[in-house]
């Protein structure tokens, strides 16, 4: 098992460089002559390079990307050019926003969609059955941002029973905030639901046809007892792996839903970078998500494995 | 018959034994037997004629059932509406660009069944005219990864060897991000136009296309055809044109449709997120992010955008469902 996530944290370090390249080389060499896209096309030739030496754009690519990885890996992520403030914190502090929304979200997500997959899959091929698949899939993959007006406009402006926003107002108490979460969750929630409650339904169908499920139903077992402790059980492993597919889903529609409901969150922050083309943000945001995808992913497999004992023994 | 198999190929020997196997089939079968030794082509034409024959009766098949499903008529029916309003909205609604300032923010009325937005233009007409970009947009996305994709997917599971494990390396690296990260990184930097997009998200469906095309491949390069193609001495690119191709557009189809649907949704998630289009154009995504703040005094002005993109959206799933449906059986 050690040597399982050993070996899978050495694959991500070539990954992780060549994904760096990949938004360094985006980034910076794109655009062009940088000091003329910032002093615009009346500037001299003269004040464009000293501009240039300045910023340290006139040297050698691989120059560049060494000094700007090094300084990625020390927590030196430079300064922001549009809001001028060091980018370590300001990205760090949306990142811990950007989580709390997302842990909160998968906290709904993982036990509802289950519950439902493992209703529909228990009454098969019903009329329910089918309701349930044809409007879980639908909510799916209508994009965040419709159901999420659709949603604001029911809770918040028709209902008036949730917050249009998603931050609670400054000194209002940790607990507060979960409040607030509520409808910007929903929609996350909604994302998944379809997949997640797709393979739970599949799982159950499938464990309801193993000879051990007639055996405990013969032998007396009340139903919930059978439902509880054999079938929801079994039917959780294929469950968990799609949960750990759907990470990158998850974060898109973070990026959508901060959006949206106007969250501070690290989708925010890349999105009004990349509107104001403040490229040092940028950078250090896409290369941080990068990052948290590639651990999430990494920690689902994790998780597949602990439940699984073929891949358990045999990493 | 697949035309690539026989009369168009400049080999005068096969093309006159085509022609003499549409005169005659039962013919052909004599001489088959006669010398079933020496000429092979001609028992395989022989099969060929089956095997096309069972094509067809197969495709009557497909379209009975396909027509027969409810799912897929609903969503057909759904994107057939869309793609007509995004064609032709103009010719009958009032203009989506018309501004009048004393008419703005009205509610739904007989003169504007849809209210208007808060420059008084008529959200009906812009409704319906929404479908146009997102629709033009989609398509030519998908299509882009599928030729991208298929290129790339055809030669990976074809030479298989270092070949494939370079293209699926870099496939793996390209996956390495969410796509709407990557899209948003390389919009913010290429800039706002309807090509960019497209371009952008026919690059970025590429790596999972040819992934599913590859595995489709690899499933028919052991099987006899394929080998008795190269048997003849064909080339790689002929065997994988007309040989392999014809033989996995079912998976092609599903693929092609799957990603259709995603690339509504992404489009429509670029344009939200201000990287796709540019105002006064009356699309969807673009709509929906600057008439929000209107939510609540004048929520008809985001209400039916958003309710029509739903729709679409899921008229192009319930087609992909419904086609993955009849596949499958």
């Amino acid at each position: 098992m050690l040597r399982l996530i050993g070996r899978r944290l050495l694959l991500m370090i070539p990954t992780l460089i060549l994904v760096s390249i990949l938004v360094f080389a985006l980034a910076e060499v794109l655009p062009g002559d940088v000091g003329r896209t910032i002093l615009g096309p009346y500037a001299t030739q003269e004040q464009v390079e000293i501009l240039n030496q300045q910023m340290g754009v006139d040297r050698p690519l691989y120059e560049r990307y060494l000094s700007w990885a090094g300084g990625f890996v020390t927590g030196d992520w430079g300064e922001s050019l549009l809001l001028k403030t060091a980018v370590f914190p300001t990205v760090m502090r949306a990142l811990g926003n950007s989580l709390i929304l997302a842990g909160f979200a998968l906290v709904i997500i993982v036990p509802t969609s289950i519950l439902i997959g493992v209703f529909a899959g228990l009454r098969r091929d019903s009329a329910l059955d089918r309701t349930i698949t044809v409007s879980t899939l639908s909510m799916t993959v209508i994009p965040e941002f419709v159901s999420g007006v659709i949603l604001l406009y029911i809770f918040a402006v028709w209902l008036k029973w949730l917050p249009v926003t998603a931050m609670p107002p400054a000194g209002s108490n940790f607990f507060d905030r979960f409040y607030y979460l509520i409808l910007p969750a929903i929609p996350l929630m909604f994302l998944e639901l379809g997949y997640i409650a797709r393979m739970a339904r599949v799982g159950t169908v499938q464990v309801l046809a193993m000879p051990y499920i007639r055996t405990a139903v013969l032998k007396g077992l009340p139903r919930r007892r059978v439902i509880f402790g054999h079938v929801l059980r079994n039917a959780m492993v294929p469950t968990v792996t799609v949960i750990g597919s759907q990470v990158g889903w998850l974060i898109g529609g973070l990026v959508v839903i901060e959006t949206l409901f106007v969250y501070p969150g690290i989708g925010k922050v890349m999105v009004d970078a990349a509107q104001y083309h403040d490229v040092v943000m940028l950078e250090a945001s896409v290369l941080v998500v990068a990052v948290i995808y590639m651990i999430a992913n990494l920690i689902a497999d994790i998780v597949v494995a602990l439940l699984n004992p073929r891949i358990r023994m045999g990493g | 018959m697949d035309e690539g198999r026989n009369p168009s190929r400049p080999d005068p020997d096969l093309a006159e034994e085509a022609s003499w196997v549409d005169a005659d089939p039962e013919m052909l079968e004599f001489r088959a037997d006669a010398d079933a030794g020496t000429d092979r082509r001609a028992q395989e034409l022989t099969a060929d004629v089956a095997a096309e024959q069972e094509q067809r009766r197969q495709r009557r098949y497909l379209m009975r059932a396909l027509l027969r499903s409810p799912t897929f008529m609903t969503g057909l029916v759904i994107v057939i509406f869309w793609v007509l309003m995004g064609a032709f909205s103009w010719v009958f609604t009032q203009s989506p660009f018309s501004v009048d300032a004393m008419a703005s923010l009205q509610a739904p009325s007989g003169s504007h069944w849809f209210g208007t937005d808060d420059l008084g233009r008529d959200v009906f007409a812009r409704t319906m005219a929404g479908a146009r970009t997102v629709l033009i947009i989609a398509p030519l996305a998908t299509i882009l990864a599928l030729l991208w994709g298929g290129i790339i997917g055809l030669a990976a599971g074809f030479y298989r060897g270092i070949t494939d494990e370079v293209i699926m390396r870099l496939v793996d690296v390209l996956l390495a991000l969410p796509i709407i990260i990557t899209s948003i990184l390389i919009l913010s930097l290429l800039g706002k136009s309807l090509a960019i997009v497209i371009v952008v998200i026919g690059a970025l469906f590429t790596p999972v296309v040819s992934r599913t095309i590859r595995s489709a491949v690899i499933g028919e390069r052991e099987r006899e055809y394929v080998m008795a193609a190269r048997l003849r001495g064909e080339r790689s690119a002929f065997v994988m044109a007309r040989e392999i191709l014809p033989n996995i557009t079912q998976p092609i189809i599903v693929e092609g449709t799957i990603r259709l649907g995603y690339a509504v949704f992404t489009a429509a998630t670029l344009s939200f997120l201000g990287f796709g289009l540019v105002p006064p154009s009356p699309d969807w995504g673009l709509t929906i992010a600057t008439e929000r703040v209107f939510l609540q005094i004048a929520p008809w002005t985001v209400l039916f955008p958003a309710a029509a993109l739903a729709s679409l959206v899921v008229g192009v799933n319930l087609i992909t469902d419904g086609l993955g449906r009849v596949f499958s059986k």
